[in-house]
């Protein structure tokens, strides 16, 4: 390949094929072509960046994505707002992942009065009640502890909550951008608590952060000793501080919420304590008048990734043989199986998974499937080995009515026009 | 109306059917297969184990950590722990001394609170509603707004459980942009006044205006919802209710059959008013490069510091003159630029002196107050 082509020749070559009509330049070799209508330029012409220095090694100290890759963006809404843009939710575009880790500054923020900058130098730790041995740490010292690395999805559980009375949003950034997965690094609290002694009394936790909410959140010790972890790293960097710097707790497969971010405090007791947001919040009002008090693990759930609203089949010509991908998702177990139907739920064919299939994790799926250009009506359910299957509307609603907020899980459907064009629908008798 | 009516019929009698052909095949209707109760964990989960070294085998542990007894850090002192213990429990186990009188409260709510909450927590303002809920309406079911359906008007008085979390919550979390900032007795007078909003009684009492709410009488609180809400957790096997609740999947909805063939499905409902509108920013699928952002005026710098520091109040009107809105600040500009640093340095009426950033210098605060300006004329 000759690419000693000065800055002149370039730019003639440039002028001709602006003017393509006269269709005779050098492309990438140096003998001469005759260009047809059909050429694609871009395989024609030497592009722009092959001709000149990238930018140099060390202008990104911190490195950004393409800047082409602008719009692939946290989101927000003032509907999903208490009020202002401190007390709010930036929706993760998950229309836009691939695979079961999403990259931190894409990861979605709910916070309830802002983030919080800690400063690592005066974090710390305390640990205390009903234990034997009270407890404080510097980060450094909790660094000290051995660490484990778990994937996990953290969803916050109003995820989908627009969607109970009827579909709203046509887009799956709002519909279930309230989640994002990464790799947590921390060290299980198990491990931290071996030497702090729990006193047999002690049935509750209360995890409280140090930001300007000062979230508190009750859990039972049993979650604490089982999987429940102190993390400091996400994704092999330290934590955002939307997602807590320099620490926060993890709960897998539990409620973002409960997931304490700038974790400053655990206190051991023998009473749950009822917070704010286990009373005013995140209770869920059924039609008995009633609300469910806590509800804790993240119910099995899946969504058709490609096509969706954002991702439909207008390119797509009768016969091609195409990919149907999609997210499933449980915080109860780990995700044995997902189906899908091409009749909005009437008859129901067994996807495939695939990648990773890891505990209270995303794990992808995946099916071959001929667009013949009709319409069709798409869903996925999931289901997972604890022995739960994703409800259909009908099933959810029937037990928990359409006000009760949070962890909606029911089947998405998605309309795919003849067209290609795929709209959110709901299946509702 | 009347063909309406008929069709919901019709379309019962269909779904019936459906129900009665699934079972009739009863090979389309897979079981899913999970742990018995007893395996499960505290919230009805797989609980999964290490075995051989690695845990729910897929990731591998060091065995050698188990066996450690690791230990850094170092007790703290009980002042130390007390400092942090703010927390305050539905038993009212962490809930200080103190004193506040309903009038108080009212004072307090007016110059604190109400710009958010609205008059007397009545909302409208955007920011949460805290009062004028009704119990009687939390059966309701907002389904056909279209046909008149009004839901549930949930507050303090028509549905929070308890009044420790009032307490707790306002002392820790409110007011907004300022937390951790009233003191036990304002806090005690703000509780005071709601309570009286929402009119709890207190040892069959209403609390009128000169009625000073103490420890001892809070205590006495039991809100009109308590028993609103499942399952009971507060008993000594409080967490084993849990995992009874959670492990029965019906309690929320969940079936434990996957139905294959001829299912019940029912008709399509389109999207009426998408939401996508409100959308920020608005979405794109687009792989461009990105367009030239409008300098935001003034100094970028200050842009951000306004940002970080002011604009949770200045961003509201209905808090503090709006930057951005010209009305506001029409006559406040009028009285000159050191007048305005000094409100800003000083602080002026509802503006805390540096908007509460102490650790902002002086220099910022005037360049922000310029850009504050530059932004509002
Ligand atoms: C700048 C606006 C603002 C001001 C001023 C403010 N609040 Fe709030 N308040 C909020 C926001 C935002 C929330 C919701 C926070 C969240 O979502 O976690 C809230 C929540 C609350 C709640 C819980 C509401 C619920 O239903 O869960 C109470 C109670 C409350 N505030 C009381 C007060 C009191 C008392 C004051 C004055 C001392 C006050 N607030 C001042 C913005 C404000
Ligand atoms: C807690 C809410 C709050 C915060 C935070 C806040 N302000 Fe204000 N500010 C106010 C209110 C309320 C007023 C209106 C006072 C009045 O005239 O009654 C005001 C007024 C002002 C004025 C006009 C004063 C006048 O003489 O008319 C300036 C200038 C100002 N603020 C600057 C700032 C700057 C700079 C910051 C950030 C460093 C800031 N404010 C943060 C609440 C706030």
């Amino acid at each position: 390949m000759n690419n000693s082509n000065s800055i002149d020749e370039t730019a003639n070559r440039r002028g001709f094929l602006k003017n393509i009509a006269a269709s005779v330049v050098a492309a990438g070799a140096l003998a001469p072509v005759t260009l047809s209508a059909k050429d694609d330029p871009a395989l024609i012409e030497e592009p722009e960046w092959g001709k000149k220095l990238g930018f140099p090694v060390d202008a990104t100290p911190y490195g950004q994505p393409s800047p082409y890759e602008h719009n692939v963006i946290r989101r927000v809404h003032k509907l999903l707002s208490s009020g202002d843009m401190y007390a709010s939710v930036a929706m993760c575009p998950i229309q836009d992942l691939s695979g079961i880790i999403t990259p931190n500054g894409l990861f979605f923020h709910r916070s309830h009065g802002g983030a919080a900058i800690v400063d690592p130098n005066e974090y710390r730790l305390v640990i205390h009640g009903l234990v034997e041995k009270p407890l404080v740490l510097t980060l450094e010292q909790l660094k000290r502890y051995p660490s484990e690395s778990r994937i996990h999805f953290i969803e916050c559980p109003a995820n989908g909550s627009t969607e109970w009375r009827a579909p709203q949003f046509n887009t799956l950034q709002f519909m279930k951008g309230m989640m994002s997965s990464a790799e947590w690094t921390g060290v299980k609290l198990s491990t931290l608590l071996k030497d702090v002694g729990i006193k047999p009394e002690a049935k509750w936790v209360l995890a409280e952060g140090s930001d300007n909410s000062h979230m508190g959140r009750t859990l039972p010790v049993e979650k604490i000793l089982d999987d429940a972890m102190v993390v400091w790293a996400q994704n092999g960097e330290a934590l955002r501080p939307e997602q807590g710097y320099p620490v926060r707790l993890l709960v897998p497969g539990w409620e973002g919420n409960l997931n304490v971010k700038w974790l400053k405090r655990l206190e051991f007791g023998d009473k749950p304590w009822h917070a704010k947001e286990e009373t005013s919040k995140y209770t869920m009002l059924t039609p008995s008048g009633k609300a469910i008090r806590f509800f804790w693990p993240m119910e099995v759930n899946s969504v058709i990734t490609s096509p969706c609203p954002d991702k439909p089949w207008t390119d797509l010509k009768k016969g091609d043989i195409v990919e149907i991908e999609g997210l499933a998702w449980t915080g109860q177990g780990t995700v044995k199986g997902v189906d899908i139907s091409f009749d909005g739920g009437k008859n129901w064919v067994e996807a495939n998974l695939k990648g990773l299939v890891l505990p209270k994790s995303w794990t992808r799926f995946s099916y071959m499937y001929k667009w013949e250009g009709k319409p069709i009506l798409l869903s996925s359910r999931a289901y997972d080995d604890a022995g739960f299957v994703q409800p259909t509307i009908d099933q959810e609603v029937k037990v928990m009515g359409v006000e009760a907020i949070y962890h909606r899980n029911a089947i998405v459907t998605w309309e795919v026009k003849a067209n290609g064009e795929v709209n959110n629908v709901h299946i509702r008798s | 109306m009347f063909t309406l009516e008929v069709k919901k019929i019709s379309k019962v009698v269909a779904l019936t059917l459906f129900a009665v052909t699934t079972f009739v095949n009863a090979g389309d209707v897979k079981d899913v297969k999970g742990p018995s109760f007893k395996e499960r964990a505290i919230d009805g989960s797989v609980e999964y184990k290490v075995k051989d070294n690695s845990y729910a085998g897929v990731y591998k542990v060091n065995p050698q950590v188990a066996k450690e007894k690791i230990k850094y850090g170092r007790t703290p002192s009980k002042t130390e722990i007390k400092a942090g213990d703010i927390d305050v429990r539905y038993d009212w186990q962490g809930l200080p001394d103190g004193k506040g009188s309903v009038a108080k409260g009212d004072e307090l709510f007016e110059a604190k609170c109400a710009m958010c909450h609205g008059d007397m927590g009545s909302g409208g303002k955007g920011y949460p509603k805290l009062t004028g809920g009704d119990i009687t309406t939390l059966k309701n079911q907002l389904v056909h707004p279209e046909n008149g359906d009004e839901g549930p008007e949930r507050s303090i008085g028509a549905y929070w459980p308890y009044a420790s979390t009032l307490w707790w919550y306002i002392k820790t979390g409110m007011p907004f942009p300022h937390p951790m900032s009233l003191s036990n007795d304002d806090v005690y007078a703000i509780v005071a006044y709601l309570l009286s909003v929402e009119e709890i009684q207190i040892d069959g009492k209403d609390l009128d205006d000169d009625y000073v709410l103490d420890k001892k009488k809070l205590m006495k609180v039991v809100m009109p919802n308590v028993n609103g809400f499942y399952p009971d957790v507060n008993g000594k096997d409080g967490p084993m209710v849990m995992k009874k609740f959670l492990s029965d999947p019906k309690n929320y909805g969940t079936p434990t059959k996957r139905c294959m063939k001829d299912c019940p499905t029912a008709k399509v409902v389109h999207i009426k008013a998408s939401l996508n509108d409100g959308i920020t920013p608005p979405l794109s699928e687009k792989r461009d490069m990105p367009k030239e952002k409008k300098s935001a005026g003034g100094d970028n710098k200050f842009a951000k510091l306004y940002k970080a520091k002011c604009s949770a109040c200045h961003g509201n009107d209905a808090i503090a003159p709006k930057v951005g809105k010209k009305d506001s600040w029409a006559d406040r500009i009028k009285q000159g630029k050191d007048t305005l640093y000094k409100h800003a340095l000083k602080g002026f009426k509802g503006m805390p002196a540096k908007g509460g950033n102490a650790d902002l210098s002086d220099a910022d605060v005037k360049g922000i107050v310029d850009y504050m300006i530059e932004q509002s004329k």
